[in-house]
C-alpha cells in the first residue's frame, strides 16, 4: 500500500465552541453533499461503506499531525470513519474546536471513497469523558478502535471511560514514556478490562518479522524436535537501562510462553546484560540479554536473537541479525545525548531529566514576553509573540527498512544464508496489519505477561 | 498411514502464517511466457512476503542454452516488468535471484534429466533441502506427457520428500486425451502429487463464494429452486485472442473457458456445504455437482446452446479486427469465440432452475460475475403501480473487476405516496478489508509448496467436465446449432439473447 500522500486534504467544515450536536450534523451534511454528487445519473446515491471507526487521542500538536497523516492513509484505501482528539488545555471551558477535513479517492475498479477526518480540540473536563463525546458518532455495527498515541493513562478513569464505548485499545509499547512503569500498567490492564476488548501493539507487528524468522527455523518436520532441544538463547538490544528492554523480554516472553518453560531465576548485571534461567521437565535454558550499541536502531529495538541447541545428537544454530552490513555504531557521548534521550535510563534517571526538561521549559515560556520584545524591538503591547512550541524528544524514530539476516547451522553442514527484507513499516502499514488480523491476539498477551514476569524478576 | 506431524507452537497466532518446508521448484519451459509473467513475479512476491523458507531454490530449465547469470538477467527483468508490486525492492530482488539456477534441458534427452537430477542433489547438499521438489510444466501441453516419463526415468519422481508436478489448464482437449494425460501423469506420480492449475481458483473473489454460501447463515436457506429463479454466469473478454491464434483456433470458447472456468463457477456456486475447507471435502462437492448436470444430448444442444464468432467492429473506443483476420487463424474458421450454455442440474436442490453461462471474446467490457436472480413475491402487496419499478431480488457476486457482491431489493421511494424502486447493497472487496489480495499464482504456488491441493483440480472433476462439452463440441462440428456472427464490442449474436428470451427471461447487463 501506498503511503505516500501528494496534496494537502481539503477543509470541508470548521467551527470553534460549537457542541457535539454541531458536529454531528455538519458531518451528516458534508457526506450527503458527496453522495449526491457522486449519484451522477443514477437515480439513488451509492451507498456509504465504512469499515471502522478509528479513534486517535492525541495529546500534543505533533502527535494530533501523525494521527491525521495515518487516518488519512489508511482512509485512502479504506472507508472508515475517523476521529482525532487532541486535549486542548488552551481551550475556553466547555467549548469544543471542531474541523472536519476530506480526501476524495477514486480507485480504478470501486466507486469514489470520501474519507472524512473530524478533529476535535476539548478542554480537559471533556477529554477526560471520551465515551460521552464519540457516541453519538460511531457507526452501528462496525468496530471502534482507539489508538491512544503516548502513554495510555493505566489504571485512570479516563482510559476505562473510552474503552467502554471501544472494541480495542491500540498502543505503541515503544513510545511509552516510562515503559517500565507502562509496561506494569498493561499487563494489569490485561486482566481487569472487559472480557471483549483487544488489545494492540504496533511494537508487537513491529516483532512480527522477528517471530516469522524464527518460527519459519522450526516449520520443516525434520526440526520440529529441535524446540525440545534448545539450550541457550541470546537476545542483543539497542538502548540502556531495563525500559529498553522492552522488545527483548516480550520476545523472551513469547518463545518461553509458546514452548512451556518456567521462568526460574533472572539477574541484571553491569552493560545492560541480563542472565536468565528457564526450566522445562528437567532442562533448563540460559536467556541473556545485552544491550549493545546500535547507532541507526531505536533504544529498544532488536539486534540479533540467537538460538542454538541439540537435539537427537545434531547441534543447530540460528541466528537472525537485523542490518549486518551497518557498521556497530560508536558509544554515545556523555552528558547532553543521554540526559535528553528519555526512557533508556532507569526510573529516577528519567525522572531527573524529564524534572529539568520541564524547569528549562517553563523558564522560557515565563520570560516569552520579555524576550519576544528583545527580539523584535516593539514596545510592550504591540505585538505578541507567538505560541511557543515545545520541542520534545520522541521516545522512537520513523520506522525504517530493515534487513534480517538468518544464518541456520545444523550439525556440520554447510552454514545457509537467508536474507530477508522487511520494508519500511510506517505507523499506518504496522497499525494497518494490527487491525486487520484482528485485535484479540492470546499470543500477545501472554507473552506480554510472560514478558512482564521476566522484567519483574530482573 | 499419515503420520500426524506436530504442530510448531512458535507459528500460532502468526496470522495467515503459511511457510513451506524448503524445496526446489524446477520451472520446465523457464524462458517461457508463463514463466515471466507470472510465475517468476509470483515466487519474487512470495519472498517479499517473507513466505519462501531459507533454503528454497529455483531451478530454470528448457532448451535455450544460457549461463546461470543469464537466466536470473532474464528472471530479473522478467519480475521488474510483471510483478505486482512495484517498485521492486533489490535487495529482495537480489536476495532471491541468489537462490536462482538454471540447466539446460532438452525434454528428449534422457542425460538432461540426469543432469538435472545431479543439480537437485547439489543443492540438497548445501541448501539444507530434505529432497523436497517441484516440477512446474510451464510448458504447451503436449509436453507434460514426456516430461513427466523423463523425470521418472531419471529417478527424479521418487526418493526422500515430497516429489510433485504441476500442470497448466488446458488438461487435455476432450474426455478421451484428459483421461491419457491422467494416466500418463499417474505412472510417475500419485493423484495427490499431480496439482493441476486452473488460476482462476486462486482468485480471492472465487474462493469469497464458499466464504460467503457457508460462513453465513442467512444465504443457505434461500440458495435453492424454492427462491431461485435462475443463474447467469458470465465470463467475458473485451479482449480478442492476442498472439495466441494457433491455440485458440484449435480450442474455442467452450474448451478454453466454460470446460474449465465456467464448469467451476456453477460447481461453486452450486455444490452442498463441504463437511470442512479440505482438499477432499470440497472436491468431493465440486464432483457431485458436475454429476448431477443433465448432460446436453441430440436436438437439445441446438436448443441450450449457441456459438458465435466476432467480425471485426468497435470495443472500448477502438475499432477491432475480426477473429477471421486475426493472425494465425484460418480466414473460414468456425471456431466459437462466443459461446452460451442452459443447464439444468438434477438434484433436489436445483432441480427446474436454469443455469445461464456465458463466455466470450471482444465482448463490450471485461467481467466475470454470477448473477443469482431470484423469484417476484408471491403477492404484490403494495399494488401492480407501486411495485412497476422493481425487479427481482438478486445477488451478484462480482469475480472481476470491481471485486464484490450486491444484493439488489425493493425500497420505498421518499415522497407521500407508495412507490417501490430496487436499490443496490453493495460490498466492494477491495475497500472492504485493510489488507491487499495476493496475486492467483501467488496463493496456489504457495499452496503447491505447503501441499495444499484444495484450490487445484482433481482427475474425476477435469474429466467430469469433459463428458459435459464433448458431446455439445460434436454437435457444434456437425454445425448445430451453426456458427452466427457477432460485431466484436456486442454481447454476443443475437441467438443469445433469443435463448433466454424463450424462457421468459433476459440477459443480466454486466
Amino acid at each position: 500500500m501506498s503511503t505516500v500522500l501528494k496534496d494537502e486534504p481539503e477543509l470541508v467544515w470548521h467551527a470553534n465552541d460549537v457542541k457535539m450536536a454541531e458536529v454531528v450534523q455538519a458531518l451528516g451534511d458534508v457526506r450527503l453533499k458527496f453522495a449526491r454528487a457522486e449519484a451522477g445519473d443514477y437515480e439513488h446515491a451509492h451507498p456509504r461503506n465504512c469499515v471502522m471507526t478509528l479513534l486517535a487521542v492525541s495529546a500534543t500538536q505533533a502527535e494530533e499531525r501523525r494521527a491525521l497523516r495515518t487516518c488519512r492513509i489508511i482512509g485512502a484505501q479504506h472507508p472508515a470513519q475517523a476521529i482525532v482528539i487532541r486535549e486542548d488545555t488552551a481551550a475556553r471551558a466547555r467549548a469544543i474546536d471542531a474541523w472536519i477535513v476530506t480526501d476524495v479517492h477514486r480507485p480504478d475498479t470501486a466507486c469514489a471513497i470520501e474519507c472524512e477526518i473530524l478533529t476535535l480540540h476539548v478542554p480537559g473536563a471533556a477529554a477526560n469523558h471520551v465515551s460521552a463525546l464519540v457516541d453519538p458518532l460511531l457507526v452501528s455495527g462496525v468496530p471502534t478502535f482507539l489508538w491512544w498515541m503516548g502513554t495510555p493513562p493505566f489504571g485512570r478513569a479516563e482510559l476505562h471511560d473510552a474503552l467502554r464505548v471501544c472494541d480495542a485499545l491500540v498502543f505503541d509499547s515503544s513510545r511509552f514514556e516510562e515503559p517500565y512503569h507502562a509496561f506494569r500498567g498493561l499487563s494489569r490492564l490485561i486482566s481487569t478490562a472487559h472480557h471483549k476488548l483487544g488489545l494492540a501493539d504496533i511494537q508487537w507487528s513491529r516483532l512480527r518479522p522477528w517471530r516469522e524468522a524464527i518460527a519459519q527455523f522450526f516449520m520443516p518436520h525434520d526440526r520440529r524436535p529441535f524446540l525440545d532441544g534448545i539450550t541457550e538463547i541470546g537476545i542483543d538490544y539497542a538502548g540502556m537501562g531495563r525500559g529498553n528492554r522492552i522488545a527483548a523480554t516480550m520476545i523472551t516472553g513469547w518463545i518461553a510462553s509458546s514452548l512451556g518453560w518456567r521462568l526460574q531465576r533472572a539477574t541484571a548485571g553491569s552493560g545492560g546484560v541480563v542472565a536468565t534461567r528457564y526450566t522445562t521437565g528437567r532442562r533448563s535454558i540460559e536467556v541473556r540479554l545485552r544491550s549493545v550499541p546500535k547507532e541507526h536502531l531505536a533504544n529498544g529495538e532488536l539486534s540479533a536473537v540467537r538460538i542454538g541447541g541439540i537435539a537427537g545428537g545434531t547441534t543447530f544454530r540460528l541466528e537472525v541479525l537485523r542490518d549486518p552490513d551497518r557498521p556497530r555504531g560508536l558509544p554515545a557521548e556523555p552528558a547532553y545525548r543521554s540526559l535528553l534521550t528519555s526512557g533508556g535510563e532507569d526510573d529516577a534517571g528519567i525522572e531527573l531529566t524529564k524534572r529539568r526538561a520541564e524547569w528549562h521549559r517553563d523558564v522560557l515560556h515565563e520570560s516569552r514576553e520579555a524576550l519576544h520584545h528583545t527580539s523584535t524591538g516593539d514596545p510592550p503591547g504591540e505585538s505578541m509573540p507567538r505560541h511557543p512550541v515545545v520541542f520534545t524528544g520522541e521516545r522512537r524514530r520513523l520506522d525504517t527498512q530493515q534487513v534480517l539476516l538468518t544464518l541456520i547451522q545444523i550439525g556440520d553442514g554447510p552454514a545457509l544464508r537467508h536474507v530477508q527484507q522487511v520494508e519500511a513499516e510506517d505507523e499506518a502499514v504496522l497499525l494497518l496489519d494490527l487491525l486487520a488480523t484482528g485485535t484479540h491476539d492470546r499470543v500477545f498477551n501472554r507473552s506480554l505477561q510472560a514478558g512482564f514476569d521476566l522484567m519483574r524478576k530482573m | 498411514m499419515k503420520v500426524e506431524e506436530a504442530p510448531n507452537p512458535l507459528a500460532e497466532g502468526l496470522h495467515d502464517y503459511r511457510v513451506a518446508d524448503p524445496a526446489v521448484i524446477v520451472i520446465f519451459g523457464a524462458t517461457g511466457d508463463l514463466s515471466g509473467r507470472k510465475l517468476l513475479p509470483a515466487l519474487y512476491n512470495l519472498a517479499k512476503q517473507r513466505s519462501l523458507p531459507a533454503g528454497f531454490a529455483v531451478v530454470g530449465a528448457s532448451r535455450d542454452d544460457v549461463s546461470d547469470d543469464a537466466f536470473r538477467k532474464h528472471a530479473a527483468d522478467k519480475i521488474h516488468e510483471h510483478s505486482r508490486t512495484q517498485p521492486i525492492d533489490q535487495r529482495v530482488l537480489d536476495a532471491f535471484l541468489s537462490s536462482v539456477s538454471y540447466v539446460k534441458v532438452d525434454f528428449s534427452k534422457l542425460d538432461d534429466f540426469r543432469a538435472l537430477a545431479q543439480r537437485l542433489q547439489e543443492l540438497d547438499n548445501t541448501r539444507h533441502i530434505p529432497g523436497n521438489r517441484i516440477f512446474y510444466c510451464a510448458t504447451p501441453p503436449p509436453t507434460y506427457t514426456m516430461i513427466a516419463q523423463q523425470l521418472q526415468a531419471a529417478g527424479l519422481n521418487t526418493g526422500e520428500g515430497f516429489h510433485r508436478i504441476v500442470v497448466e489448464k488446458p488438461f487435455g482437449s476432450d474426455l478421451q486425451s484428459a483421461r491419457e494425460l491422467t494416466q500418463t501423469l499417474q505412472k510417475a506420480f500419485p493423484e495427490d502429487a499431480v496439482y493441476r492449475i486452473d488460476h482462476y481458483l486462486g482468485k480471492e473473489t472465487v474462493q469469497n463464494i464458499l466464504a460467503f454460501r457457508f460462513a453465513n447463515a442467512i444465504f443457505e436457506p434461500v440458495w435453492n429452486a424454492n427462491l431461485i429463479d435462475s443463474v447467469q454466469i458470465t465470463v467475458a473478454e473485451d479482449i480478442g485472442i492476442e498472439n495466441r491464434g494457433a491455440y485458440y483456433d484449435r480450442a474455442g470458447a467452450m474448451r478454453d473457458i466454460i470446460q474449465n472456468h465456467g464448469m467451476q463457477l456453477v460447481a461453486l456456486t452450486a455444490m452442498e456445504p463441504p463437511l470442512a475447507f479440505e482438499a477432499g471435502a470440497v472436491r468431493d462437492e465440486k464432483v457431485k455437482v458436475l454429476h448431477a448436470i443433465r448432460p446436453l444430448e441430440g436436438d437439445e444442444i441446438a436448443r441450450s446452446s449457441v456459438r458465435g464468432q466476432y467480425t471485426k467492429g468497435w470495443v472500448v473506443g477502438e475499432q477491432v479486427a475480426g477473429y477471421r483476420e486475426e493472425k494465425n487463424v484460418a480466414p473460414d474458421s468456425e471456431t466459437e469465440t462466443f459461446a452460451v450454455m442452459r443447464l439444468f442440474i438434477d438434484n433436489w436442490r436445483w432441480a427446474g432452475v436454469p443455469f445461464y453461462i456465458r463466455a466470450g471474446k471482444r465482448m463490450p467490457k471485461r467481467v466475470t460475475e454470477i448473477r443469482i436472480q431470484f423469484k417476484r413475491p408471491p403477492h404484490l402487496t403494495f399494488g401492480r403501480e407501486a411495485m412497476q419499478e422493481v425487479d427481482p431480488n438478486a445477488i451478484t457476486l462480482r469475480i472481476q473487476p470491481e471485486e464484490g457482491i450486491s444484493l439488489k431489493f425493493g425500497a420505498k421511494v421518499p415522497s407521500a405516496g407508495i412507490r417501490i424502486r430496487s436499490v443496490t447493497m453493495d460490498f466492494q472487496y477491495m475497500t472492504s478489508f485493510l489488507v491487499d489480495a495476493p496475486e492467483a499464482y501467488e496463493r496456489l504456488l504457495l499452496d503447491c509448496l505447503i501441499g495444499d491441493p484444495t484450490l487445484f483440480t482433481r482427475a474425476d472433476e477435469v474429466e467430469a467436465a469433459w463428458k459435459l462439452v464433448d458431446p455439445i463440441e460434436e454437435s457444434w462440428r456437425d454445425g448445430k446449432p451453426a456458427l452466427e456472427m457477432y460485431p466484436a464490442g456486442t454481447w454476443g449474436p443475437p441467438a443469445a439473447a433469443a435463448l433466454l428470451q424463450t424462457d421468459g427471461r433476459e440477459w443480466h447487463r454486466p
